[in-house]
């Protein structure tokens, strides 16, 4: 089952590179067949417990090791679903955007190298995967030629410098201990001067290419230089792949004294991230650019999450992590394919464009109303689930005052950027005249993935106990 | 005591070219001295017991980096002015490297002096593996999956250049350049061909065999020699996916047709026929190396549909 | 526990002062040329690290070659090195190649106010 989702996407991605004509087609096959394995997947690990293997049949050590749990296959699930909505965005859209013949084979390979992330614990195994992603990410985003190259190549090369610290720490621990496989790590584990450094080092070159605060100033131009597609499947999927292996290190390896130590900074930073990423939402001029930001404070959500988690060791706050990772990802991609659609049809990229935006594109607005109150946290969406349970988490810590009135500052921000844009579009006095027919389908689009993040509240029961369990 | 100080001295040579390289005035000089510092790490390498990786680096690290660095010195115009840095640009930087140093050579120095257990685990190992060489045997059993990845990472490499690809620039190449490649050719055909026949059982395999191979097709090429070699040919591109294909094509034959008496894990090779499986994936992935390697070298806006549309001429690259 | 040896002493502090040089390069050289170098330079300290740790104890075992899993790593590490590498020269030389076409337009007054508006 798991090696059908490893072939299909690479061995159509292949067959995209001999026969062009036929790429979106096989892409968008590729996705719905990957779903449908995904599903299986998540409700076989659900019955049977967590699957593990070790490549090739060695013993371990030699071997390589996967394991798929319940949070492994649910990320695997995310990333295929929004692969193919995501592709029937671009197939419906693509005569209009020009976009090149390159997006197929791109994005399909973006979805197998997440996949083989998810389930690899091997160091050295997710070093390769973590170059995988970093190239595909920049090749997407350089798709959109001329004004994107120059982002792109800083991304680059921040990804590349990310991945060498990575590396790096990866040298250090195999000089130790002279293992690659996390679980046997995590046993032989000692939490001395040099498994700090490595872990610094490692955490360094993720934090880059997660863009968590400080480290996160690549982000908002590569991410709105991108096409409208690429920049859903970046902020959606991308950021998140080293974030998975920062929780994977912190939460599986360092030792109690190590996590304690680095808990405060984590959360400061996630602080940090959610008042300058609002902050600087609230003021830009560019949509995309606003919705780009928007990331970069939303991540800080996850990053205060694996602080506390660090701290407080409470398998809500861990479930927290992955909610807001989920409704941020089905959240973001909303917004990203809205934004894309009120900028192709009303032409321009600046905020004044949605002017009247309600009445010309009442769909596309909406999907970005909807997506923005999951961002916000309002009730009951997936944004407001990952929000309660965090505070839920907080509360049987015993924590009331700090950490949730930080909370409900950083709410106050992402509300006021969404109702930013949201205020905008409602001002009908002079509607900004689309340039052609608003298309109906690719808005629609749009709306699936926002209405997927609302029904996600229902959900929250199973989710909950899923993603506790992984704690 | 000899060799310590010739490792001394060899050390110092490293850490002198590599801080020239980067403090030098000119781009020119940094590439010259790069590539002189990837000849010399060859030769430490060697000097470490590690033959596959001197050869490996000689002529990927050394070589191929060189030749795209120069690539793209000649695509580059004229030199900006060099930007004049602050103090305080230099002194931040410069604080937080030392700091990072003292702590990596604090580390260091806590490395305990023995390897690990996988060495041992692989010389264990080795005798199932189908291969003779340890190296090679990581690389195509151990932890082959590694090795498809990195396939995938060169390909995806290839794609993203060939969408940017800039506006070939006409060179024209010397008659005696023209008449020695054609002499060398057949003689780097015949040493990549020894380098991937040893690979099983001494230094050398798929990866020093391409890259050997690239650097042949990369000077014919550079010499107008190999029109046919772009993109748009079908051949070139089933070539190049070819490394991949069957590699992935060969594992899924090992999965559903298993051998009595082996279980079935994926990527695991039959013990009997895991000579010949790595022999094949090893010529395929050779091929695809070198073709990709050539291509990431002598890159040039082939009019394909991967490529993208110019702004000044929407379109035409774009059909 | 065994010393180190002086060779592996040598070897290691040299690999760490590479990555040092390359960090400290790559985090002020303003040439994005120069940042590939020093993205290669740190990439070679941290496979000349990874040769040396190879090499550790292949004096007193029966081991015949270094550490085979880290040479295989570090093979492994060169190739996706060189194909960065080579995807990052090929958006360099195309940018370059930009350059001039945006930079015709600045000597023209006219134009000069489309080209100066922040784009993004």
């Amino acid at each position: 089952m798991i090696i059908v989702l490893l072939l299909v996407p690479l061995l159509s991605a292949l067959l995209m590179l001999l026969w062009p004509r036929i790429a979106p087609l096989l892409a968008l096959l590729s996705a719905a067949v990957s779903s449908l394995f995904a599903a299986k997947l998540l409700l076989q690990v659900n019955e049977q417990g967590t699957l593990q293997w070790l490549l090739a049949g060695w013993p371990t050590g030699l071997a390589i090791s996967w394991q798929a749990d319940s949070l492994s296959c649910l990320l695997i699930l995310l990333c295929s679903i929004l692969q193919l909505l995501v592709g029937f965005y671009a197939f419906a859209t693509r005569a209009r955007d020009q976009l090149s013949q390159g997006f197929w084979p791109l994005s399909t390979l973006l979805q197998l190298s997440l996949t083989v992330l998810w389930l690899s614990r091997d160091l050295f195994n997710l070093y390769v995967c973590l170059e995988l992603l970093g190239l595909v990410a920049v090749a997407l985003v350089s798709l959109s030629g001329g004004k994107a190259f120059k982002p792109a190549l800083n991304y680059l090369l921040l990804s590349l410098f990310g991945s060498l610290c990575y590396l790096l720490g990866v040298v250090l621990l195999y000089a130790v201990y002279g293992l690659l496989d996390i679980k046997g790590l995590a046993q032989a584990w000692q939490a001395d001067w040099l498994s700090s450094c490595a872990l610094l080092l490692m955490s360094l070159g993720l934090m880059l290419k997660a863009a968590l605060w400080p480290l996160h100033a690549w982000l908002p131009a590569a991410h709105a230089a991108a096409p409208a597609p690429v920049s859903a499947l970046l902020s959606a999927l991308v950021v998140k792949g080293p974030l998975f292996i920062l929780c994977l290190l912190w939460l599986q390896l360092a030792s109690v004294q190590q996590a304690q130590l680095v808990a405060p900074l984590f959360a400061g930073a996630g602080l940090a991230a959610l008042l300058f990423g609002g902050w600087s939402a609230l003021r830009t001029p560019f949509i995309k650019n606003l919705v780009a930001y928007s990331t970069v404070a939303q991540l800080g959500y996850a990053t205060l999450a694996l602080g506390l988690m660090l701290k407080f060791d409470q398998p809500l706050i861990f479930a927290a992590l992955w909610l807001f990772v989920l409704a941020h990802a089905l959240a973001k991609a909303a917004c990203f394919l809205a934004v894309g659609e009120m900028s192709a049809t009303l032409g321009g990229k600046r905020l004044t464009i949605v002017k009247g935006a309600s009445q010309t594109m009442p769909l596309a607005m909406f999907a970005f109303a909807v997506a923005g109150g999951s961002l916000i946290g309002l009730p009951p969406s997936g944004g407001f689930v990952a929000k309660w349970a965090l505070l839920q988490g907080l509360w049987l810590q015993g924590e009331l005052l700090l950490w949730p009135l930080a909370l409900v500052l950083a709410t106050l921000l992402s509300a006021a950027y969404v109702f930013r844009v949201v205020v905008v579009a409602f001002d009908r006095a002079d509607p900004v005249a689309p340039d052609f027919a608003p298309q109906l389908l690719p808005q629609w689009l749009a709306l699936l993935p926002a209405l997927a993040v609302w029904a996600m509240a229902m959900f929250s029961e199973p989710l909950l106990l899923l993603l506790r369990l992984e704690a | 005591m000899s060799l310590l100080l010739f490792d001394a001295l060899l050390c110092l040579l490293l850490l002198a070219l590599a801080l020239a390289s980067m403090l030098s005035r000119q781009l020119t000089h940094a590439v010259i001295l790069y590539v002189a510092f990837g000849l010399l790490m060859a030769l430490a390498w060697a000097r470490l017991a590690a033959p596959d990786l001197a050869l490996a680096e000689a002529a990927i690290g050394a070589g191929l980096t060189g030749a795209l660095c120069f690539t793209a010195l000649a695509r580059q115009g004229a030199p900006a002015a060099a930007l004049k840095l602050s103090w305080q640009q230099r002194l931040w930087p410069a604080l937080f490297v030392l700091l990072m140093l003292t702590g990596l050579l604090q580390a260091l120095l806590q490395v305990p002096a023995s390897a690990g257990p996988i060495p041992e685990m692989v010389m264990l190992n080795l005798a199932d593996s189908g291969v003779t060489h340890p190296v090679t045997a990581v690389l195509l059993n151990f932890r082959s999956w590694d090795t498809l990845l990195e396939l995938l990472v060169l390909l995806l490499a290839l794609l993203g250049t060939l969408q940017i690809a800039p506006v070939p620039t006409q060179q024209t190449s010397w008659r005696l350049s023209r008449s020695w490649s054609e002499l060398l050719a057949p003689l780097i055909i015949l040493l990549a061909g020894y380098v991937l026949w040893a690979g099983a059982s001494q230094p050398g395999g798929a990866f020093q065999a391409g890259a050997l191979l690239a650097a042949g097709a990369v000077v014919l090429k550079l010499n107008q020699q190999l029109s046919w070699l772009g993109w748009q040919n079908i051949w070139i591109r089933l070539v190049v996916v070819a490394g991949l294909a069957v590699f992935s094509l060969v594992a899924v034959l090992a999965w559903l047709l298993p051998v009595p008496g082996v279980n079935v894990v994926w990527l695991r090779w039959p013990p009997d026929y895991a000579k010949y499986i790595i022999l094949l994936i090893e010529v395929f992935a050779t091929l695809s190396i070198a073709l990709t390697l050539t291509l990431l070298v002598v890159s040039e806006q082939p009019a394909t549909q991967l490529s993208l549309a110019r702004e000044n001429e929407t379109g035409a690259g774009n059909d | 526990m065994t010393e180190l040896s002086a060779t592996f002493i040598v070897f290691a502090f040299t690999a760490a002062s590479l990555i040092a040089i390359g960090f400290y390069s790559f985090i002020t050289g303003p040439e994005p040329l120069r940042r590939i170098l020093a993205l290669n330079i740190i990439s070679a300290g941290i496979f000349m690290l990874m040769v040396v740790l190879a090499y550790r104890g292949y004096d007193d075992t029966a081991v015949s070659v270094g550490d085979p899993v880290l040479q295989a790593l570090v093979l492994t590490g060169l190739v996706v090195a060189v194909s960065a590498t080579a995807f990052a020269l090929a958006m360099l030389a195309r940018l370059e190649q930009q350059k001039p076409e945006q930079q015709k337009p600045e000597q023209n007054r006219v134009a000069k106010s489309q080209i100066s508006r922040p784009e993004q």
